[in-house]
């Protein structure tokens, strides 16, 4: 049991996930657009390459960068049997993101977030809750285009959480950031199908690995 | 059920260095993602950061531009929009714009004409290979006001403006006691 737990950790890519994705991809799919020079976050300052008409376009070369390691630890959290809870509050993307939580397994909250989910669950929900091991944020931002209330409360419950943060988003607390944009249909489905290819790979590969070790 | 602390405070550290401190002491089990979160880091240390304003400070991010910007404005400036919308779903669209800057680059590269006339040579070869560019109107307005005024009407006009001139300056030569008077009469002019 052991060993199946550290083997994967000395691969630096033991899923290939850098293969998911290209450059290319992420320019068709109209990652690099971000918003106006007026809405750009100060934090965000560093992922953007610069502002062509006064519209910030960000660094694909850091995207990349960020995807790789974000969608590397999304697999491997999943690999060891984590929980994964998708979060967003885009009522355009909702039903995409409940669906990709669905073929993934996992879990999704889509909706208005109530004030003690994570940081009072024990009373919410039960005693033996189990809170979920990471959070992926579609959206960092909530309907009224401030910091959703989620990333704050993973950061007391320390939970990792894993956001696809557009010009306008403090990306501080989000443990992997991922620069990109957040508000268009293609730019989400390509996050989408992203998260769950790694996530069906890395279980794939843990029940292949478990067979592997029953039968020796 | 496992040791339950956690430290709720998420403006002190990070969430690693928080969970592997209280594993390290004995306080919380060890929760999956810390091995992972060790072998494979962010590229930043997710620590809270105050987000203040920037005061009268220089702009960090710059501008993007290329060279055929200059060609692509004077485009835009006399021929307007273009006459064929964009059509964003094709990835590989060529605009009008786009073919005018191709073209004009091809033409400076072979060096045969003159930088002045250049635009113009543009927009010939264009017009050869089928692409109809209509120069933008001027504003109706001053079109208007040129057709209006005549050119033997200036210097008439001017005489006018003088003789005016001339009016007013007397007026005010006049002693101040008729200005007194005049402002007795609250006539509205």
């Amino acid at each position: 049991d052991d060993k199946l737990l550290t083997e994967p950790l000395s691969h630096p890519d033991f899923f290939s996930v850098k293969e998911l994705f290209t450059l290319k991809d992420l320019f068709d799919a109209r990652v690099h657009l971000g918003h106006k020079k007026g809405c750009r976050h100060r934090f965000m300052e560093p992922y953007i390459f610069g502002c062509r008409l006064d519209q910030d376009i960000i660094d694909l070369d850091q995207t990349m960068q960020h995807l790789q390691l974000a969608l590397n630890f999304t697999a491997h959290v999943a690999y060891r049997g984590g929980i994964i809870l998708f979060v967003t509050r885009r009522r355009q993307f909702c039903h995409l993101v409940e669906s990709t939580a669905r073929a993934c397994g996992e879990y999704a909250h889509t909706r208005y977030w109530q004030g003690g989910l994570l940081t009072n669950a024990r009373i919410q929900f039960g005693p033996g809750v189990r809170l979920p091991d990471l959070l992926v944020f579609l959206s960092t931002l909530n309907n009224v285009f401030e910091p959703h209330v989620a990333i704050r409360d993973a950061a007391k419950m320390n939970i990792p959480t894993v956001g696809v943060v557009d010009t306008n988003c403090n990306p501080c607390l989000i443990t992997y950031p991922v620069p990109g944009n957040d508000d268009s249909p293609a730019a989400v489905e390509l996050y989408c199908k992203l998260f769950r290819m790694t996530i069906i790979r890395a279980k794939d590969k843990r029940r292949q690995s478990e067979a592997i070790e029953e039968l020796r | 059920m496992a040791a339950t602390a956690g430290s709720r405070t998420h403006k002190i550290g990070s969430v690693f260095s928080r969970t592997r401190n209280l594993v390290r002491v004995g306080l919380l089990e060890k929760p999956p993602w810390l091995d992972v979160y060790a072998a494979f880091p962010p590229l930043r240390e997710p620590v809270f950061r105050v987000p203040r304003p920037r005061y009268r400070s220089r702009d960090r991010v710059g501008a993007v531009l290329y060279r055929e910007d200059t060609v692509r404005a004077r485009f835009y400036k006399v021929y307007g929009n273009g006459p064929k919308p964009f059509e964003l779903t094709r990835l590989n669209f060529k605009s009008t714009c786009q073919r005018f800057v191709e073209k004009y680059n091809e033409l400076k590269e072979e060096g045969k004409i003159e930088e002045e006339k250049l635009f113009e040579e543009t927009g010939k070869a264009l017009l050869a290979s089928g692409i109809l560019l209509q120069r933008r109107g001027v504003d109706k307005v001053a079109q208007q006001g040129a057709g209006s005024r005549d050119p033997a009407l200036q210097p008439q006009l001017q005489a006018v403006l003088e003789e005016l001139q001339e009016k007013r300056k007397d007026g005010e030569e006049q002693p101040p006691e008729l200005a007194g008077t005049h402002k007795e009469h609250p006539c509205p002019s």
